[in-house]
Formats: structure tokens, C-alpha cells, sequence
């Protein structure tokens, strides 16, 4: 048993390795990770909060997770009535961190992760995010809502009709989505905290896959009122709607630069479906040269660099990663890539599972299964 | 003097010409617009094709080719009928667009979207009038021939005709 788990963590490493050398943009290191040690946090919830707040940290990839006193840091603190008090120390014994937390043991130990990797890396963490996917565990497409690491899915809705394209805004506090609850396809909006939902966008014809803007204000999404497929802009609660592209083909999934100043998309003006990037204030679309002849669901990562998108070759699907002003190449067998806050996991579908990769080691977890077919999932920032 | 003069027009000429050629290229309607100027028409209360007050089945659906949007002229026979049954009918009608299951689902929806309209663009064509024809799309699912198979994909690919009562 332990011969074969050594086996196992030996092909792993080779493949890292291979991994570097396929993709020199990105090359992983021994050194990139920084060792941490956890001491079993104490009180009455701390073994709850630390198997969480373990596999939090494990997950964000930028620890190795060693025994304790050989760490470069220490995590350790206290539970009890709902509440953390976390304290990271590094190795001359200063503290770094020493803060509280209150709220369930799952939602602790996760400001404290996200306050770990922040503090130790300088990044970004992911385990205080939301991430919403269509699964069909009750028949049809209905939208679920999770944690980032799947944890407490929930079915958001039942509408028992067709509910899919489901868009994250910022903080999780809006999630938007395609539904066909009045026979057309129309863009609802659900306010995750009280559970409100309103139908936003509902122009004749066909509107959906809605995108939130960074800053939460606007939506970009495909509507077909004007006779043909085209990516426009609305406000978060509808309102006017003002068209961006202007081609004989269909657009479709447009994704918010950072700054909310630029949007990409996919369009088949030119025959197959390609990636574009336009401006939000308008102007002509340029075509992004990925080397793949079928490109849909792009999604930018929240720094800017790089986008994530679906390949289509042979009979099958891929997840590709393309630098911007660089090359592309695929990273995953599945569809439907969306980029965690951090701009270094996507989370894609494939078949009836959710997988979280580690595009920086390679690495996939899956996060969600037992739903019936997920696809189509959202990550909010 | 003259000849800065001439040379002055043929640039302003020029420029001219290539800006009509991009505009041409990129936008054929007015306003900037490709389409035929014929926005979709306000959806009719109580009717969808998914929800209900529809007649569905009438008109055989009209097929596509992989990953086409074109009507061919051999599904032209079926735009025809509904051309026919529409002159002598007063009733609106709601095409609805379908893909087969080998692409992404939001293109899919998009595609969908754009096959249901390339039969309202063959309608208004033979002379019907674009506000009594609404569409909508489903992307990849309804289909008609559930699983795999070139046979299943292609029957798949259609738009549904629904006649509203």
C-alpha cells in the first residue's frame, strides 16, 4: 500500500516535471512552494475547523504541508461559540497573523486560509469564494450554488423547466441566470442572500449567457432582438440594452476584462467559432490567434493575462490556456473553464464531475459530483 | 499649387473609397447594421413554444448541416409551406432552433438562435412579414433523437415551426 502511494507520488512528480518542461510559461519549482506546518487548532469545533482549513491550504497550491516545527510558518489558534482566533508565526517564532473570526466552522476556517495565503504569498485567496453550475440530480437543468471547493451544494432553483448559464458577481451576492420558466429564454437574477429573483432581460427572441462586470453594475450577454445573435450591455437589473457587436454570425459567452473596460467573446463571423476582444464602449472585434479551429466559453483571468476556453477536436472537448500576446495550449480534458479570483485555478466541467486545476502544478481535484451532468460553472471573485 | 490640389483629391477620394469598402465588409444595413432591419417582434401574451398556445408538428422541421446556419434548397420545400399556410392563414408563428449535442451549450443556444432566424430571413424573403414571426432557441436540448450517431446529430440540427393559436 504505502509502495504504491510512493509510486503514485513518484508518476506525480514526473508528470509536474514533463508539465515544465511542455510549458515554459509557466515552470513549476520546488522552491515556489513555502512549507507550513499546522498545530491542530484547539477547542470544541478544532478538529472541524482544521480539516477544513487544511484542505484549504492544500488546495490553494502554495504550500507543501509538513510536520510540525519544520515549517518556514505555523498556523495554530483556538475554537469555541463560533468563533477562530488564528495565529501563523514564522520560523524565529514572530507572529505574522494573529487575527478573529466568527461565523461556521467551514466559513472560518476559510478567511483564515484566504488570510494565510494573502499574508505568506502576497496572492489572492480562493476558499472564501462561491462557485453556481447547472446538475440535473432532479431531472432538469436547474442552477446549484457551493462553496469553491464544492462543499454545501445547494439546488438554487425549481423551475423545472430549462435553467442554465448561470454568472457570478462579485462577492457572490448576485448570481444571474438563463431561464426558460415563461417558454423563452430570458435572463433572471437572484439575490443569493434573500433568496429574491427577478426576470431582468426579456427582449424577443433569445437572451442569454449573461456575464456580471467586475465591479457588479452591468451585464454583458447575448441577445437576438435585433434579428441576429450579438453581445450586448445592460445594466445588472436589465434596463436598456446597448449592442457591441455588429457581424452576420453568432456571438456568444462574453467575458469582463479586470477593469471592466474589455470584453472577450466567441464568434463564427469567420466561419467556426473563434475568440474576439472588443472594447465596452464599442468599435470592430479583433480575432485572438489561437491555433485551435473551434474556441467558445472564454473566460479572462482576473489578472488580466490569460484566458481560459473550450476546444473542440475530434469528438471530444478540451480546456485550453492562452497568454495573452502569447500561445496557447490544453490543460485538461473537459469544457467550460471559469478562473478562481486568484488567476491560478480553473474550474471545468466533465460529465457528471467539477474538477479544480492547479494550472500552475497541474494538479485536479474533483470538487463536485453526484449531481447528475454538470456543466457550465461560475466562480465568483 | 494644382498639383497639390489634385493630388489632395485623390487621397480624400481614396480615403473615401476605403472607408465605404470597410463599412460594406463589415455592415450592410443601415445604421450600422448587418440585419435586414427587421427587429423580432413583441412576444405574444400566453404563447411560447416551450409553455404552450402552440401548434406544434404541422410543418415538417427544416434540417441543417454540421455546424451550418444555411438553409439549403433542398429544405426549401418545407420554408414554402409555411410561406403558403401563412399568405392564407392570419396566424403568427414561432420557430424554434435546435443543435445537435457536439458543441459548446451557450454557442449551441447562439446557434440555435441564428437557425431559427435564417428561416424567418427564407420567410420574409417570399414575401411574409417579419413581425409575425417570432424565434426562439433551445441549443442542444429537446432532442429529437436522444444519444449519438451521425443519424441522431443530424435530425437534431432543425427548426420547429409552432403555429400560434
Amino acid at each position: 500500500m504505502m509502495t504504491r502511494a510512493i509510486f503514485a507520488l513518484s508518476i506525480f512528480c514526473l508528470s509536474a516535471a514533463a508539465w515544465a518542461q511542455d510549458a515554459p510559461t509557466i515552470t513549476v519549482r520546488k522552491g515556489d512552494r513555502v512549507s507550513l506546518a499546522i498545530t491542530p487548532l484547539g477547542g470544541p469545533a478544532g478538529p472541524a475547523v482544521t480539516q477544513v482549513l487544511q484542505n484549504d491550504l492544500d488546495l490553494s497550491g502554495w504550500f507543501q504541508i509538513v510536520p510540525d516545527a519544520r515549517g518556514s510558518y505555523v498556523v495554530g489558534g483556538s475554537t469555541g461559540g463560533g468563533s477562530l482566533q488564528g495565529k501563523v508565526t514564522d520560523s524565529s517564532g514572530a507572529t505574522v497573523l494573529a487575527k478573529s473570526y466568527t461565523g461556521t466552522d467551514r466559513e472560518v476556517a476559510h478567511q483564515f486560509a484566504d488570510d494565510i495565503v494573502e499574508t505568506v504569498t502576497g496572492n489572492p485567496g480562493i476558499a472564501t469564494t462561491k462557485i453556481a453550475f447547472v446538475g440535473t440530480a432532479s431531472g432538469p437543468k436547474e442552477i446549484y450554488f457551493a462553496d469553491y471547493d464544492g462543499a454545501k451544494a445547494r439546488r438554487l432553483t425549481t423551475d423545472r423547466s430549462i435553467s442554465v448559464a448561470p454568472t457570478l458577481g462579485p462577492g457572490a451576492r448576485f448570481l444571474a441566470y438563463t431561464g426558460y420558466h415563461e417558454g423563452y429564454p430570458d435572463v433572471y437574477l437572484i439575490d443569493t442572500a434573500t433568496g429574491a429573483r427577478q426576470r431582468v432581460v426579456k427582449a424577443p427572441g433569445t437572451n442569454s449567457g449573461a456575464a456580471i462586470s467586475p465591479d457588479g453594475g452591468k451585464m454583458a450577454l447575448t441577445m437576438s432582438k435585433d434579428g441576429n445573435p450579438e453581445i450586448y450591455l445592460t445594466g445588472l437589473r436589465g434596463g436598456p440594452a446597448r449592442r457591441l457587436t455588429r457581424t452576420r454570425g453568432v456571438e456568444s459567452s462574453p467575458t469582463w476584462s479586470p477593469d471592466g473596460g474589455e470584453l472577450i467573446y466567441s464568434s463564427d463571423q469567420g466561419g467556426s467559432p473563434q475568440l474576439y476582444r472588443i472594447g465596452a464602449g464599442g468599435g470592430g472585434g479583433s480575432m485572438i490567434a489561437t491555433g485551435y479551429g473551434y474556441c467558445t466559453d472564454p473566460s479572462w483571468s482576473p489578472d488580466g493575462k490569460k484566458v481560459a476556453f473550450t476546444v473542440r477536436s475530434g469528438g471530444g472537448f478540451s480546456v485550453a490556456v492562452i497568454e495573452l500576446g502569447g500561445g496557447a495550449r490544453v490543460v485538461a480534458a473537459g469544457q467550460n473553464p471559469v478562473w478562481g479570483r486568484n488567476s491560478r485555478h480553473l474550474i471545468y466541467s466533465s460529465g457528471s464531475r467539477l474538477n479544480l486545476l492547479d494550472v500552475q502544478n497541474g494538479r485536479t481535484t474533483t470538487i463536485v459530483s453526484g449531481l447528475g451532468k454538470v456543466s457550465e460553472p461560475t466562480w465568483s471573485l | 499649387m494644382k498639383m497639390s490640389y489634385s493630388l489632395y483629391c485623390a487621397i480624400a477620394a481614396f480615403s473615401l473609397f476605403l472607408v465605404s469598402c470597410k463599412t460594406k465588409d463589415q455592415f450592410a444595413g443601415a445604421d450600422g447594421d448587418f440585419v435586414d432591419g427587421m427587429p423580432l417582434p413583441e412576444r405574444t401574451d400566453g404563447a411560447s413554444y416551450l409553455g404552450g398556445g402552440v401548434n406544434k408538428g404541422q410543418f415538417s422541421p427544416v434540417q441543417f448541416g454540421l455546424d451550418s446556419v444555411e438553409v439549403s434548397g433542398s429544405e426549401m420545400g418545407k420554408v414554402q409551406a409555411v410561406a403558403d399556410f401563412m399568405r392564407s392563414s392570419r396566424s403568427d408563428v414561432i420557430i424554434a432552433g435546435f443543435t445537435d449535442e457536439r458543441g459548446t451549450e451557450e454557442y449551441n443556444r447562439g446557434l440555435g438562435e441564428r437557425r431559427a432566424l435564417a428561416v424567418r430571413e427564407k420567410l420574409v424573403g417570399l414575401g411574409l412579414g417579419g413581425g409575425r414571426i417570432q424565434t426562439v432557441s433551445f441549443g442542444e436540448e429537446m432532442p429529437v433523437a436522444p444519444g449519438g450517431g451521425e443519424a441522431a446529430w443530424a435530425a437534431n440540427r432543425r427548426a420547429e415551426i409552432g403555429v400560434v393559436r
